[in-house]
């Protein structure tokens, strides 16, 4: 393979990888708070980009007010469902909780669906200018940048936050221990809701900043999120940079791959990754406590 | 030890009336929807045995079932093998496939063996659209011969029904024994601990390989069977949402109930039915009805609605009636 072509390959995985790390920072935050596995999150990329485009083509509301309205709604839905869906059945076996995801996650793309049709759609670039040239013929779209530069944003903040501000303690207290997080006075179930809220908001966030590059549709959701999980575990379950890690590398590997095989087979490449780091290096790349206690 | 024989005489008033109930409706619809509803149950029997007894977590059986399917298909179409040989052999293959790709997986536990056997459907859908050579790719395999043995074919819905029914009973019957046995007994302290399954001498990686692949069996020989009643196999009809119907159908019929998931895999086989009528609202629809029963019904219909009747029962009753149920 010639190097400008691998080079061109690199930068547009890491570009789609930057966003696998924003799922994945999205399934982090839930499970660092409430140990559950929120599979629809997916979904909530769909619906921040779906809402977006809507606001903007339906409502003409110009570009920022749209984002936000699309970021904060999303983040209401996130707190409801999990209101309403995920709080009655938290004391569940795991496959109860999994299976719930699962249905929410059917619920909100069939709805989706029908809101907003089914045909895909795409949002205008944040910036109207021309694409960069590197070594005479690799292009890198301005877009990446913007996409790139939030998941690095927005993976400091978390860590930020989990380190340094109460809220982020009080997540990784309830998490560690619900009784003793409750006898000390830290509200488990606005701080469970909270990060569901969180995480459906960084959801969002990726649906936006992805939708100029690629088209999103009322189905893309699920696929999106199960590489974002696959992200998480292979970077290193549990930790805000495994997940970053994680989903750049699933982002090139994918990307560089269609060099080598056929390009129908790329969607499978993100499963096979994961499926070998399992078997040959289980705690992810970074390594990871929960998955070395979850594998005996 | 003494031998238990399993047949109780009420089942056997069970069986007659339901076998004579497609004769009594006569509907080739309804026919057709119990030949389906009763594919099901054979994949959902097997996926019972692996979340029920091992207490494993699998959303991966649908690639099992697939591959059934399509080594049905593959045999019976391009080598001409007899369907029965082809049906013997789509659950051998299967099981197969899953011995080997079952020993690094399982070592896995909750979410991340959900993520790996999800995981398996979708390289498993994959591959099914990109090996066209084999596979006949987006558009599948059409022309499968129906089922047939010794020169009788099954043709028709009405025989399609027994003959699906009727194995799915001798699978029901064995599965019954399994885990009447020291392997069920096994599996059961292998779901509860496997830890101190260890101190009894069990191996718990043993016990999952083995139900992980009997369980691929039943659903080789289901997707099999699917692939001879629709005569046809494409790779969509394999997708996740078919791996959660079958997970759905064990958890409506109640974990580690046999019966339960027959009868799951029939409710839900007509909910699917009357649901798609509603063409695009089906999805919605689809999920809305998933959430129900898990947060409404998550033990599932029989032991769940029983409860909930106890309850109700225990809150409201008068107080001579309460200490009636009490004793």
């Amino acid at each position: 393979m010639p190097f400008e072509i691998f080079v061109q390959l690199a930068i547009s995985g890491l570009t789609t990888g930057a966003i696998y790390s924003l799922i994945a920072l999205g399934f982090i935050t839930i499970y660092r708070a409430s140990n559950i596995l929120n599979l629809a999150q997916g979904e909530f990329v769909m619906l921040g980009a779906l809402c977006a485009v809507f606001f903007i083509e339906k409502l003409g509301f110009s570009y920022f007010p749209a984002a936000v309205t699309s970021i904060f709604l999303v983040s209401m839905a996130g707190l409801f469902l999990q209101r309403a869906v995920i709080h009655p059945i938290r004391d569940e076996p795991v496959l109860i909780l999994i299976m719930v995801t699962i249905g929410l996650s059917i619920f909100m793309s069939g709805s989706a669906g029908i809101l907003f049709g089914p045909s895909p759609r795409s949002l205008p670039p944040f910036i109207d200018a021309p694409s960069f040239e590197i070594f005479n013929s690799v292009r890198i779209n301005t877009q990446s940048f913007f996409v790139i530069g939030a998941t690095l944003l927005l993976v400091i903040i978390l860590y930020m936050v989990s380190r340094y501000t109460f809220i982020g303690k009080a997540m990784e207290a309830v998490s560690t221990d619900r009784l003793g997080s409750d006898l000390t006075g830290i509200p488990g179930n606005f701080i469970v809701m909270l990060s569901f809220g969180i995480s459906a908001g960084i959801g969002a966030i990726a649906g936006i900043f992805i939708t100029p590059l690629f088209f999103t549709q009322y189905n893309s959701g699920a696929i999106l999120g199960l590489k974002g999980f696959s992200a998480a575990v292979i970077g290193g379950w549990g930790k805000y940079s495994g997940a970053v890690l994680g989903g750049l590398i699933l982002g090139v590997v994918e990307s560089v791959s269609v060099g080598f095989i056929p390009a129908g087979y790329k969607d499978a490449i993100a499963f096979i990754v994961l499926l070998l780091i399992l078997y040959f290096k289980p705690k992810g790349i970074l390594g990871s406590r929960a998955l070395e206690e979850s594998r005996k | 030890m003494i031998k238990q024989n399993y047949i109780k005489k009420i089942e056997v008033y069970f069986i007659i009336i339901f076998l004579l109930l497609p004769l009594l409706f006569d509907d080739i619809v309804y026919n057709h929807i119990m030949v389906i509803a009763g594919i099901y149950a054979i994949a959902a029997l097997g996926l019972s045995l692996f979340l029920g007894y091992a207490g494993q977590i699998s959303i991966g059986h649908a690639a099992f079932f697939g591959i059934g399917g399509y080594s049905m298909a593959i045999l019976s179409t391009r080598f001409g093998l007899p369907s029965a040989l082809s049906l013997l052999a789509a659950g051998l293959i299967s099981g197969l496939l899953a011995f080997i790709v079952g020993k690094p997986i399982l070592k896995l536990r909750e979410y991340f063996l959900a993520l790996a056997t999800i995981g398996l459907v979708q390289i498993f859908q994959v591959f099914a659209t990109e090996l066209t050579d084999l596979t006949g790719g987006v558009s599948g395999i059409y022309g499968i011969p129906w089922f047939s043995i010794f020169g009788f074919e099954f043709d028709t819905s009405l025989k399609q029904f027994y003959l699906v029914w009727f194995i799915l009973y001798i699978l029901f019957v064995y599965s019954r024994h399994l885990i009447h046995s020291k392997y069920g007994k096994a599996s059961l302290a292998v779901a509860f601990n496997e830890d101190t399954s260890k101190t009894i001498g069990i191996d718990p990686s043993q016990v999952k390989l083995n139900f992980f692949v009997l369980s691929a069996v039943y659903a080789g020989i289901g997707g099999g069977l699917f692939v001879s009643v629709l005569t046809s196999v494409s790779p969509e009809s394999f997708g996740l949402n078919m791996s959660v119907i079958f997970v759905m159908m064990v958890i409506i019929g109640g974990m580690g109930s046999l019966f339960g998931t027959i009868t799951g895999a029939v409710l839900l086989t007509w909910i699917i039915n009357w649901l798609g009528e509603y063409q695009a609202y089906s999805l919605p629809f689809f999920g809305i009805i998933l959430i129900l029963f898990l947060v409404f019904l998550p033990e599932g219909i029989f032991r769940g609605i029983g409860l909930r009747w106890f309850d109700f029962v225990r809150t409201y009753a008068d107080e001579n009636w309460r200490k009636e149920i009490d004793k």
